[in-house]
């Protein structure tokens, strides 16, 4: 019995042991540039420039302070801040009610309403970029934070009402069924059972949504152009000159920027790998 | 509770769709457990879901207590409903799974938790009130759904193959319990399932559906015994009933492997159909090897053995006649059966059945002979 027992185990420990590897690996790929950018935001660009890989010594915690009062990145943050949680908290709930919708209602044209939404994921955004900085000349609401809003909230809702719908079509219809029978109308059904149970899939875009317009840049850049309207990207931008490059405090900047996301993906984590798993075991 | 009233209710998908279920006319009285039985695709679950208002219905009247409902939503029919799959709410748990309709209803918190509280006693599942569905046994999940309902005390209970996802011992354990509790509540209650046992077992009346017409409607025996159709006579009955198409010669069919008197048939009955085909019709129970004893001459079938199946209570043998007929007879146990053997089966002519092989429809017989079938029950 040991006899064939012993090179089976053998064998496991060295497939968990090549596992270990390759996940150690790809951890240091990952997290290397984020350890390398972390120690570049408390030394000088002078520092850097000497040596690009020393340990900060000794550690400039103050470039924090000069990035966040001097260089305006307490504005620039509260703006990112109130841009991308009303976008996402809108994409969120016009996308989960238009996904609700299309999943669960046979009304006439929801298959052409889908193939329309489902057609603009297709094309690459920028080609809107003209035609929506002229809308928004035109409705007065270039270089305001509202017209940034209403721009990201139509940039990111036909993907997140694509990924919703693919997992409220999966809720089984005996649930509305139940429901209905225990006295709920269409409304309260929504909020008290697809929200409920669609929370891995909406926390899935939620946090997506959330990490790619925290990280915009080329919308913001173009229909944005007050100093006071800026977002964090267009912040960091600011440490970039034509000759100079303020490499210690573009570190810093994007170390601030870098943790409200952190922050997202750690309370949301658990259930991002739910709603991006959901579907793949029974 | 309520009397359900389905007046020539149809349902067809779209203008130009099928017809999936066809002037349905069916009334079940108050406090009656009625059972909707039919194969796959029959009509039954569209019916309930109708009666529920989650189908809307296409034509006829449907009405509870006198009160015409077609119109009115399923979450204003006071209507509960189990459902095949229980349709347990997984983000909440037990105790709020049972009180999510009454929290619907402004029921007060006291209340809410009395009647909670008693259902979860009476089905066993106080001990579970705080898990959540997806950490309970297929069992569990079905009393939760069934407690579901309860707790709401509505005018109807809807029950939609509830018992079809347990397993054999679960399901008549289940099944025990849906009885006990209609005999407790006293309730309308009407159940699909395509199991003739279930039906049998637990039904008031059964409504055998086919096609999306009603075949038959009637008690579990008197349906059994007087079948309407060869469509009820062979889905009633384990195995289904034996058909043959036999010539009539005044009151006898026979050739030379199937041979019966017609003693329950009138001559004015059996007058069309002399000299031509009919289709008889025999139960497994009813055929034995050796003729028996007392009553008329037998009637016989004779063929070889091509199947023997052992079931420890008893044993079925499925012969195949010279004209290549069919036919299965449910034995005692002990019986000493081969594969290849050439045996008579004999049944009492009492026990015969003829329909008509054209509409398929059960030749009257005389109604002396009701009765006498029920004593046929082993």
């Amino acid at each position: 019995m040991r006899a064939t027992l012993a090179p089976r185990r053998g064998g496991l420990l060295a497939s968990r042991a090549a596992l270990g590897l390759v996940i150690a690996a790809y951890t240091a790929y990952t997290l290397g540039p984020f350890l390398w950018l972390a120690t570049m935001s408390v030394r000088t660009t002078g520092e850097i420039s000497a040596d690009h890989y020393a340990w900060p010594r000794p550690f400039h915690w103050e470039q924090f302070r000069v990035a966040w009062v001097d260089s305006d990145f307490a504005t620039y943050f509260w703006n990112s801040t109130v841009v991308v949680v009303t976008a996402v908290a809108a994409v969120t709930l016009i996308g989960a009610a238009a996904a609700h919708a299309l999943a669960r209602y046979h009304f006439p044209g929801n298959r052409l309403i889908y193939g329309i939404l489902f057609s603009s994921i297709i094309f690459p955004p920028q080609i809107t970029l003209i035609s929506l900085y002229q809308i928004l000349v035109d409705y007065g609401l270039y270089n305001s934070l509202i017209g940034l809003t209403l721009v990201y909230v139509s940039l990111q809702l036909p993907l997140t009402v694509y990924l919703l719908e693919g997992f409220f079509a999966r809720i089984p219809q005996d649930l509305f069924d139940a429901a209905k029978m225990d006295g709920y109308g269409d409304l309260e059904i929504f909020r008290r059972i697809v929200l409920p149970i669609g929370m891995p899939a909406i926390a899935t875009t939620l946090i997506l949504n959330f990490i790619q317009l925290w990280n915009e840049f080329l919308f913001a850049v173009v229909l944005v152009t007050d100093p006071d309207k800026r977002t964090l990207p267009i912040g960091i931008r600011a440490f970039m000159g034509d000759h100079f490059q303020d490499i210690g405090m573009i570190a810093a900047g994007v170390m601030i920027s870098v943790v409200p996301v952190i922050v997202a993906y750690v309370f949301f984590s658990e259930k991002l790998i739910r709603g991006m798993t959901a579907g793949a075991v029974k | 509770m309520a009397v359900v009233q389905l007046s020539k209710i149809c349902k067809r998908y779209g203008s130009a769709g099928p017809v999936v279920v066809d002037n349905v006319d069916v009334t079940v009285g108050d406090g009656e457990f009625m059972v909707l039985l039919g194969p796959s695709g029959c009509g039954k679950s569209t019916t309930l879901r109708m009666i529920a208002g989650l189908e809307t219905i296409s034509s006829g009247t449907l009405s509870i207590d006198g009160r015409t409902v077609n119109d009115v939503p399923a979450k204003d029919r006071d209507i509960a409903m189990v459902f095949q799959s229980y349709a347990l709410y997984p983000h909440m748990s037990v105790a709020e799974n049972l009180a999510f309709g009454l929290r619907r209803r402004r029921t007060p918190p006291a209340e809410i938790e009395r009647r909670v509280g008693e259902v979860a006693r009476i089905l066993g599942l106080t001990p579970y009130l705080a898990r959540k569905p997806q950490a309970l046994s297929g069992g569990q999940r079905q009393r939760v759904a069934l407690g579901r309902a309860m707790v709401r005390e509505p005018m109807v209970f809807l029950f939609d193959e509830p018992l079809s996802n347990l397993d054999a011992a679960l399901r008549v354990a289940t099944r025990n319990e849906l009885i006990k509790q209609h005999h407790r509540l006293a309730a309308t209650m009407i159940y699909v399932t395509h199991d003739q046992v279930e039906a049998m077992t637990m039904g008031t009346r059964i409504c055998v559906m086919n096609g999306g017409r009603v075949a038959q409607v009637g008690a579990p025996l008197d349906v059994y015994w007087n079948p309407a159709d060869t469509f009820v006579a062979r889905f009633l009955g384990s195995p289904p009933m034996n058909l043959f198409t036999v010539p009539v010669a005044g009151a006898r069919v026979g050739t030379a492997a199937i041979d019966a008197p017609l003693l329950r048939w009138s001559g004015a009955a059996l007058a069309p159909l002399d000299g031509r085909e009919a289709v008889l019709g025999v139960r497994a129970e009813d055929l034995h090897l050796a003729p028996e004893a007392a009553g008329a001459a037998p009637g016989r079938i004779r063929g070889r053995i091509f199947a023997v199946e052992p079931l420890g209570a008893e044993t079925l043998v499925a012969i195949e006649t010279e004209g290549g007929a069919e036919c299965t007879a449910r034995l005692p146990r002990d019986t000493r059966a081969r594969v290849g053997e050439v045996v008579t089966l004999h049944f009492r002519p009492e026990a015969a059945f003829l329909f008509d092989p054209q509409s398929q429809a059960a030749i009257p017989a005389l109604p002396a002979a009701g009765p006498l079938r029920t004593g046929a029950v082993h």
